[in-house]
């Protein structure tokens, strides 16, 4: 396969001591995507983002991230835009200060773009980084990440802190940086109210291992739920069954059946994660999890 | 990078700038006082004092250069995070490390160097009279060696910060470590940068009277601080008999608790008198103060090399840490 892969893992492993933090995930992410990794808290989210930009090195197995090992040198650096959990900034800089920083420290440094997403949002450029309140933070931090005008956008639970109207003010940001910039983009979040209004790929990581991992479309084509009782479903591949409703994955025989239904994504998501634990709620039930 | 060093530093930067001015004008101020003096024989007995006590407090620079610029170099982006924030621009970590040492640890450098000139600038005319520039505490106050002990205390800071990942305990420990350091240097490692020379002093009376101890609270024929004209004593052997056996504690102790009353003066008088009597003698060891430069750059490499090893260990370290 000669399409070029934005993330490219291979029987990827992470451990922290004894703790593991992901176990042999395989993934191949093509370029052009936003992609929302989806998974609970400790699920090993986090860590295969600083995997991919570069913070931290596997214990075994292999990532590439656009074709090269993650931060590999300047260049690839340059390549490669991460806004960290709790979005970082350095509080006793200025805003001007922080876009002043990302021209020192980046070539490729658009810094029109900076200055103009800095206005959009509102931010004051003579205002102390500290001072910012979660979600201007989380503009700026974007903002930085974005303007060295990066081919991939990694973005690690940017809006976990954030009140639902930051939540959304940041979301449509997103949007448009990815659109302006043409890039890729990775990000993670334990909302799937997030990941649902933006992304066109999921990856559903839990119990520190890849569930499931594709283009929304096409997952959402080849998952059914059906009214029936698991027993009876041979050939089909149950991914979790409850009180008589299964949802299945399965190719056009299973999607022709008649009592097929189609299947959301938020049920989806839900049937893959309540298997990985062999717990938790079932599709359609109560959205717990996510909320 | 250069820039956001810079950048970053500025306050501490400041802070070290207002201090600097405020020594270096105290010790011109100094260095004119000690020149207006007539008598230059009074030199020893007005500032000999003073000496000593800038010396000590000079010792403290390359501890508070550690625990002030060095520990909170890293320790503070690891604190805060900001780390994940500086080691996703375009610049690899091994170059925004190697980029903030040298920065600093070359500001660190003129600091020391520039109170190091001034104070030996200001010393000059009573160093000339004493003569014991070349003595365990002078020496560090002088010239060149300050430099690389500068240069020690800003590397160790931050890589003990990077170690740590913690800024208060690192700032402590880098404190008191580089203390320890300077404390052990001149007496463990100093005395044997060159092979000392060695002579054997005949124990005469006047000889005993001039040194500043007699015995020891452990007990033991021991004699201290018999000094030799240009030179540095390192090493005084104990009392020694002619036959170069150690004299026997009996007869030390006779000498020193009963001593035939003779009416002899002198700093310890009878005692003095009657150990005179005993034809003893001590092998000292010395480096001659001619050696004093040689010493001072055999020390500022010393320090210098240990700083590099240092840098090294940040720089390997950085690149395998975890976030």
């Amino acid at each position: 396969m000669q399409t070029p892969l934005v993330l490219h893992a291979e029987r990827l492993t992470k451990r922290y001591g004894r703790r593991t933090a992901l176990v042999d995930c395989d993934l191949r992410i093509p370029r052009g995507h936003v992609v929302g990794l989806v998974g609970p808290n400790g699920a090993g989210k986090s860590t295969l983002l600083q995997l991919a930009c570069g913070l931290i090195r596997p214990t075994s197995g292999t990532l590439s991230v656009l074709d090269s090992t993650p931060a590999a040198g300047a260049a690839h650096l340059a390549r490669v835009g991460f806004v960290a959990q709790d979005t970082p900034v350095y509080a006793s800089f200025s805003v001007a200060d922080h876009l002043r920083m990302g021209a020192w420290l980046n070539p490729s440094w658009d810094s029109k773009l900076a200055k103009r997403r800095i206005a959009e949002v509102g931010l004051d450029p003579a205002q102390k980084a500290g001072r910012l309140s979660g979600g201007q933070r989380a503009q700026l931090a974007m903002a930085v990440a974005a303007a060295k005008r990066p081919e991939l956008l990694i973005f690690d639970e940017p809006a976990a802190a954030l009140d639902p109207l930051a939540r959304r003010g940041f979301m449509h940001s997103l949007v448009e940086f990815v659109g302006e910039l043409g890039a890729s983009a990775v990000l993670s979040s334990h909302l799937l109210s997030d990941v649902e209004q933006v992304c066109d790929y999921l990856v559903v990581l839990c119990g520190s291992r890849i569930q499931i991992a594709g283009p929304v479309p096409d997952l959402l084509a080849s998952h059914r739920r059906i009214a029936r009782d698991p027993a009876t479903m041979a050939g089909f591949e149950v991914i979790w069954a409850e009180r008589g409703r299964a949802l299945v994955r399965g190719d056009a025989t299973v999607r022709a059946a008649r009592d097929a239904e189609p299947v959301t994504l938020e049920e989806l998501v839900l049937a893959y994660m309540s298997r990985a634990t062999g717990t938790g709620a079932a599709p359609g039930a109560s959205a717990a999890v996510t909320r | 990078m250069i820039r956001m060093s810079l950048r970053q530093f500025r306050i501490q930067a400041l802070v070290g700038a207002i201090l600097l001015v405020l020594a270096a004008s105290y010790l011109i101020h100094l260095g004119g006082d000690i020149r207006a003096v007539r008598d230059t024989a009074q030199l020893q007995t007005q500032y000999g004092q003073t000496m000593l006590f800038l010396a000590a407090g000079f010792g403290l620079v390359p501890a508070l250069i550690g625990a002030f610029w060095g520990a909170p170099l890293i320790a503070r982006e690891l604190e805060t995070g900001t780390h994940r924030l500086a080691w996703n621009q375009s610049v690899t970590r091994r170059r925004w490390l190697a980029v903030k040492l040298a920065v600093l640890g070359l500001a660190s450098m003129a600091v020391a160097g520039t109170l190091s000139a001034l104070l030996s600038w200001a010393a000059g005319p009573a160093d000339q009279v004493s003569g014991d520039r070349f003595s365990g505490l002078l020496f560090g106050a002088r010239a060149v060696a300050p430099i690389g002990y500068a240069a020690f205390g800003f590397t160790f800071g931050a890589v003990a910060g990077l170690l740590a990942r913690r800024t208060l305990p690192a700032m402590a420990l880098v404190f008191l470590a580089v203390i320890a350091v300077q404390i052990a240097v001149p007496n463990l490692l100093r005395p044997h940068y060159l092979p000392a020379e060695r002579v054997t002093v005949p124990m005469s009376v006047d000889t005993i009277n001039q040194a500043r101890t007699l015995g020891s609270i452990t007990g033991g024929p021991v004699i201290g601080g018999i000094e030799i004209p240009d030179a540095w004593v390192t090493e005084t052997s104990s009392l020694r008999t002619p036959d170069g056996r150690q004299l026997s504690d009996t007869a030390f102790n006779q000498c020193l608790d009963n001593a035939p009353r003779t009416g002899a003066t002198g700093r310890f008088g009878d005692a003095a008198a009657c150990l005179g009597k005993l034809d003893l003698h001590v092998d000292l060891a010395y480096q001659p103060n001619q050696r004093f430069w040689p010493f001072q750059w055999i020390e500022l490499t010393l320090y210098l090399g240990l700083s590099a090893l240092l840098a090294a260990v940040g720089m390997w370290r950085i690149q395998r840490r975890v976030s």
